[in-house]
């Protein structure tokens, strides 16, 4: 008799991370009629746990440890590795996020499981499960069968579509914190600097992303990428060209030094699409690119291209997106 | 201080990748093996802490096969690391990162240090599982996605910064520690001609395969069975337009119908 699919939600500044979000789903879907179990570091009426509660678990369980809240992937990973044990589960998701990325790398020790991340699409199969993923930046893809008694999964974020599980009663429960070994707590983080990023969702997991690049000339210009995002509630990115010449500060680079994203569409506007820049978004599943320059690398790996001047373009893109979505112009 | 950098060898970024007849990995015949771009941060971090801290070592290791790991650890003597390291491996390991703990951990333990430091994922499969399940078996802590790294030796130190979702947070961790590293402060140094040829001399301590303990109780089989390329892209349909109303007003169009990707 197997254990409920455990997922491991992660709050954010903006509550409940979409990521979690999409990760319920995902275990909905491979549990079939068997429980979701759900972690969470918070409290039991806080809106994220309420958030998670009404998206498709079973049970929503709560520990609270301010070491927890700060993210520390090593006693995260110990805590739900505990948890796991206790429940004998035997699949455990987590969001495509840094902090999931960590907690999957910790628990395939802590947990002595088999793990794999960036995981766009995954099924059950008679050993274990079957999954695909990108690798070399988009530029191929794998697929792996993890067949063994623990196994988990970091999935990649926007890559699992399809409506939301029918929301079902839910438990909510406290559970106390295991005792964490002091090997793992010592560091300080010593302080956060919340993100200046646009007042849109998160860079690294919305579906929409729009990024701008040197082509916008100046920092003055770049309120014509922000109402572009805001027109389309996407996040607001951009080329390191523009980061790095303080133009917009560096929460919104995209690419191997900067956020890796895979939104379900992504607009890249005056980027010439640098293999640096690509590597961070090109698994993106709609690429549009706006430039001027007919012969840019970007319009290589785009769907949609417009040639053109973004100044000419952007005002009126803007105002067709809000006229299509009925908003005011 | 004593830092041990562990690289990985990677095809080089202009490599055509192609499958292997059976489909199910990556054909590497021809393919020239490179340090990928985290390691090549990871490296930089780690000379420039050299620089700053008198009497450092720097010692790089790998785990893989021959020929490709001796010439990834000549590259990295060449740009300046002290000492090499290498940990032998077969060719294809299963996709279990647990199988590479085992081994970087038999090297921790030869070569203790200050720092164990990684770049923060492959360029190749890019899991990004290792620093932390490496830091969990070593038992020291761990973190991955860090900036800029220094190091504190009056209070044993080492701070940094990352991004997360909450924004840009500063850490300190005792050493030692294991760091995922995302970007150094400076951008990767080349090697100078001269310091190429050096390095073709010195030495590179080896880990035979058979010195690494007996396979622990590893549960579970993991295996790749595929390896493809995705439909290859055929360059951008290009809007045609007269005025930028009608180029927008088309854009919108072809996103809501046939990509449906407009809400
Ligand atoms: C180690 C390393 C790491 C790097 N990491 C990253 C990274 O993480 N992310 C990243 O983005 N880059 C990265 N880079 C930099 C990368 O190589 C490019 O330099 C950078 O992406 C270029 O940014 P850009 O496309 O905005 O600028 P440019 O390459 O200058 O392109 C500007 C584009 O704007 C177009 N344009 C100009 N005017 C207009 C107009 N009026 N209307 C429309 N289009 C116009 C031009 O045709 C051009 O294509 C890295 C480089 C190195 C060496």
């Amino acid at each position: 008799m197997s254990g409920p699919t455990l997922l491991l939600a992660e709050t954010g500044p903006r509550g409940l991370q979409a990521a979690s979000l999409e990760t319920i789903g995902v275990a909905r879907a491979l549990a079939g009629e068997g429980p979701v179990v759900a972690v969470i570091f918070a409290g039991p009426s806080d809106t994220a746990t309420a958030a998670l509660a009404a998206a498709g678990a079973d049970k929503v369980l709560c520990l609270r440890h301010p070491f927890l809240e700060e993210g520390r992937g090593a006693a995260c990973a110990f805590v739900v590795a505990e948890i796991a044990r206790e429940l004998g589960v035997e699949l455990l998701l987590v969001g495509g996020t840094p902090f999931g990325r960590e907690v999957a790398g910790a628990l395939a020790t802590a947990w002595d499981a088999l793990a794999a991340t960036q995981v766009t699409e995954v099924r059950r199969t008679a050993n274990g499960y079957s999954l695909k993923r990108p690798v070399f930046g988009g530029r191929a893809s794998e697929s792996l069968e993890l067949a063994g008694p623990r196994v988990v999964l970091a999935l990649r974020p926007n890559s699992f579509g399809g409506a939301p599980p029918t929301p079902r009663a839910c438990a909510i429960e406290e559970h106390p914190v295991p005792t964490i070994p002091p090997a793992l707590l010592p560091g300080t983080r010593v302080r956060v600097r919340p993100a200046e990023s646009s007042a849109g969702p998160d860079l690294g997991t919305a579906p929409i992303v729009v990024a701008g690049g040197r082509g916008f000339k100046s920092p003055e210009n770049f309120h014509l990428l922000e109402e572009l995002a805001a027109s389309l509630g996407a996040a607001a990115g951009a080329s390191r060209a523009v980061t790095d010449a303080g133009w917009r500060p560096g929460s919104y680079q995209v690419g191997q030094t900067g956020r890796s994203v895979s939104p379900q569409l992504y607009i890249a506007v005056g980027i010439s699409g640098a293999i640096q820049h690509l590597v961070g978004m090109m698994s993106s599943r709609v690429i549009v690119a706006i430039n001027s320059d007919p012969n840019a690398p970007i319009f290589r790996v785009a769907d949609y291209g417009i040639v053109g001047d973004l100044f000419a373009i952007l005002p009126p893109l803007t105002k067709a997106i809000r006229t299509a979505r009925g908003l005011p112009t | 201080m004593r830092i041990v950098v562990f690289v990985k060898p990677v095809p080089e970024a202009e490599t055509r990748l192609r499958p292997s007849a059976d489909g199910a990995r990556l054909d590497t015949d021809g393919v020239k093996w490179v340090l990928s771009g985290y390691d090549e941060s990871a490296i930089e971090q780690a000379l420039l802490l050299k620089e700053a801290n008198a009497g450092s070592e720097v010692r790089a290791v790998t785990y893989g096969p021959s020929p490709r790991s001796e010439e990834v650890l000549r590259a990295c003597l060449a740009l300046g690391c002290t000492s090499a390291g290498w940990v032998e491996a077969p060719a294809d390991l299963p996709p279990d990162v647990r199988l590479k703990v085992r081994a970087l951990r038999q090297a921790a333990v030869r070569w203790p240090a200050d720092l164990y430091l990684l770049g923060q994922q492959s360029l190749d499969t890019e899991s990004g599982l290792l620093p932390l399940a490496l830091a969990m078996a070593l038992g020291v802590p761990g973190a991955n996605g860090a900036l800029d790294l220094a190091f504190d030796a009056a209070r044993n130190e080492l701070s940094f910064e990352r991004s997360s979702e909450a924004g840009v947070e500063e850490w300190r961790l005792p050493s030692p520690s294991v760091i995922g590293l995302k970007q150094a402060k400076n951008d990767p140094r080349s090697a100078k001609l001269q310091n190429i040829l050096k390095s073709r001399k010195m030495p590179i301590d080896r880990i035979p395969a058979v010195e690494l303990p007996a396979a622990p109780e590893v549960t579970g089989n993991a295996n790749r069975f595929r390896f493809e390329l995705p439909p290859p892209r055929t360059g951008a349909r290009l809007i045609e337009y007269a005025a930028p109303d009608e180029a927008a007003e088309k854009l919108v169009r072809v996103l809501r119908e046939e990509a449906k990707v407009f809400p």
